[in-house]
């Protein structure tokens, strides 16, 4: 118990402190710090967390790749909007159906598609991401085909109505409550049968591991965190099209666990940052080349290409090197 | 009740008839043999004569062909193995290592020897998610319960180790602790002296047979190390080409004029 208040012991206790520093980003906003346009800048980048939260699951914890992550998330906004725009329901059943509908439909994917395994897994996730795809450019009156879908921003138990800053707080809570979640999840039984999986199939087995089961859980999670992403993307952005959700916005988050850290919670949210937020805060601030379209993923490219010859665990790790380097320093001025 | 005939009462394995090809290479033919309760079993033969395959087909990662694989499991019930599927062996209170050290090496020690209480969880994922009292209760318990079986080797000095890195003879320590979660009644070890030194491999004779003495258990090995081999065993199981050779005593095997061949090779006949 002398742990509990350790931050460096408790990892929950450290994603909480991390959830009261991001709520503080509406203040700076009032006080003039910082520039409005960042609250959308960080609020999209907590919303890609979850979803990448849910992949690194799949692809970290469990070594399965999957290229579906856009189709699911499309799925999770839609339904929202739907649920909450069309049917005029409460946002708290437009995030159950959201989830739910998902959830499903992942859990009949992944009971065809995980007989098999690494790049045709990754193959077979993608047609099914291609084909929600096209069924949002096809479903008129679910999506309201090309010209997109608006939503407003929640309604939260029917009578609190959100603004955009209590939203960004909601996106918070989300995104906390997932981190520590899946901490738990995976510092316990459910984790460790994971990383077995991963690590060596037989020896899973051996020591009791259904391996179709565990497939099947970690596909589950991971397509619910990306609908949970997609309905938090409704609450906040109010608007979405098809064209948002395609293979590109699935390569994005999947480089964002190899940019961040893959079996890092922390790194996620770090490569999310990267990926998502880093091109409209420096990069369009470069003279010539930031103004050229697809420059961002010019750099993307190179940085995962640096990441994985230097920090093949993810960027999160060039904390050590910088504590490293500054031990070093020290003892050099102590000297 | 008539499965439990086919077992004798202090038995706790018995083969029969076992046979498994892979095209048309019978790698297993016709293998039978019996493992009472607290026995140290060894299954000895040269390269290739499907030790490990019959392991693999004990274990169900292999469904044999044909035979029966008879087992007493923890609760004294007699079960035919090939009816279970791989994962489900475990629960019987069966359980293996690996030949080549299958650990996972991002795990520290005492987590990959917790991968070993994996069915022992009884707790939801939800309560597991949300840590709730019994959550905690519970993994705290088989924590515990692995630091025992780590001090119990003898290695409880590095459980908080990542396991990729450690020298090998750790692994095979460690990958031993992992079988000894499950309270298991029969322990199969796949060349546990493999790549061990000299007193390493001294030292896992001991390690074997305090194992059976404290955990009450029988130990089923395939091992090439002779000297480990008659040194460990009650018994043992001589087989070459998959095909049963003779069954008995160190002793007994070692005179053994059959496995004298299979091993050494057979004098050239001076025909007249």
């Amino acid at each position: 118990m002398k742990n509990k208040f350790n931050v460096k012991k408790n990892q929950n206790l450290s994603y909480l402190i991390f959830g009261a520093v991001l709520c503080t980003l509406p203040l700076w906003i009032e006080l003039g710090v910082l520039k409005n346009s960042y609250l959308t800048l960080i609020g999209s980048v907590l919303i890609y967390s979850v979803a990448a939260i849910g992949l690194n699951l799949l692809l970290g914890w469990s070594g399965l790749i999957s290229l579906g992550t856009a189709g699911f998330m499309g799925l999770g906004a839609y339904i929202a909007a739907y649920v909450t725009v069309n049917l005029k329901l409460p946002f708290e059943v437009s995030l159950l159906l959201g989830l739910a509908i998902p959830l499903v439909i992942g859990v009949l994917v992944g009971l065809i598609s995980l007989r098999i395994e690494g790049l045709y897994l990754a193959i077979a996730t993608l047609s099914v991401s291609e084909i929600l795809r096209k069924s949002f450019e096809e479903l008129g009156w679910f999506t309201n085909g090309f010209s997109g879908k608006s939503a407003v921003y929640p309604k939260l138990l029917g009578f609190i109505t959100l603004d955009k800053y209590t939203t960004y707080i909601l996106l918070v809570f989300f995104l906390i409550a997932v981190m520590i979640l899946v901490n738990n999840l995976i510092n316990g039984q459910m984790g460790r049968a994971l990383n077995a999986m991963r690590g060596s199939e037989a020896a899973a087995q051996a020591m009791g591991v259904n391996l179709l089961k565990y497939r099947l859980v970690a596909f589950a999670l991971a397509t619910s965190l990306a609908a949970l992403s997609g309905v938090l993307y409704m609450s906040f952005i109010k608007y979405t099209y098809p064209a948002t959700w395609t293979l590109g916005m699935s390569l994005n988050i999947l480089a964002v666990i190899i940019i961040g850290g893959v079996r890092n919670l922390y790194g996620t949210v770090l490569g999310a940052f990267v990926v998502f937020a880093m091109p409209d805060l420096f990069l369009k601030q470069i003279p010539y080349f930031g103004t050229m379209p697809g420059f961002a993923y010019i750099v993307n490219g190179i940085l995962i290409i640096l990441v994985i010859l230097f920090y093949p665990r993810g960027l999160i790790y060039i904390g050590n090197d910088f504590k490293k380097l500054w031990g070093k320093l020290k003892a050099r001025v102590a000297r | 009740m008539s499965v439990n005939l086919h077992l004798n009462e202090n038995s706790v394995l018995k083969l029969e008839g076992l046979s498994i090809s892979f095209g048309g290479l019978k790698a297993v033919d016709d293998l039978s043999f019996e493992i009472k309760e607290r026995e140290i079993f060894g299954l000895i033969g040269p390269n290739g004569a499907g030790k490990t395959t019959a392991f693999n087909c004990i274990t169900q990662f292999y469904k044999p062909n044909h035979g029966k694989i008879y087992f007493r499991d923890k609760h004294g019930n007699v079960t035919n193995l090939t009816e279970h599927p791989v994962h489900e062996i475990i629960k019987l209170g069966l359980v293996r290592t690996f030949q080549n050290v299958e650990l996972i090496r991002e795990l520290s020690i005492l987590d990959n020897v917790l991968i070993g209480a994996h069915i022992d969880f009884k707790s939801s994922w939800i309560a597991q998610g949300f840590k709730t009292k019994k959550a905690r209760a519970e993994e705290a318990a088989l924590r515990k319960e692995a630091i025992e079986v780590l001090e119990f080797l003898k290695i409880a000095d590095r459980m908080n180790l990542l396991a990729g890195g450690q020298p090998y003879g750790i692994l095979k320590k460690v990958e031993m602790a992992r079988t000894l979660m499950c309270h298991p009644k029969l322990i199969i070890l796949d060349e546990p002296a493999a790549g061990l030194n000299d007193q390493e491999t001294i030292d896992l004779a001991n390690v074997i047979r305090t194992i059976r003495d404290r955990y009450d258990c029988a130990v089923l090995l395939v091992e090439h190390d002779m000297r480990l081999v008659m040194d460990v065993c009650d018994k043992i199981c001589a087989i070459n080409f998959g095909k049963f050779l003779a069954v008995g005593t160190p002793k007994e095997i070692q005179l053994n004029k059959e496995v004298q061949a299979a091993y050494l090779g057979v004098k050239e006949e001076n025909h007249e």
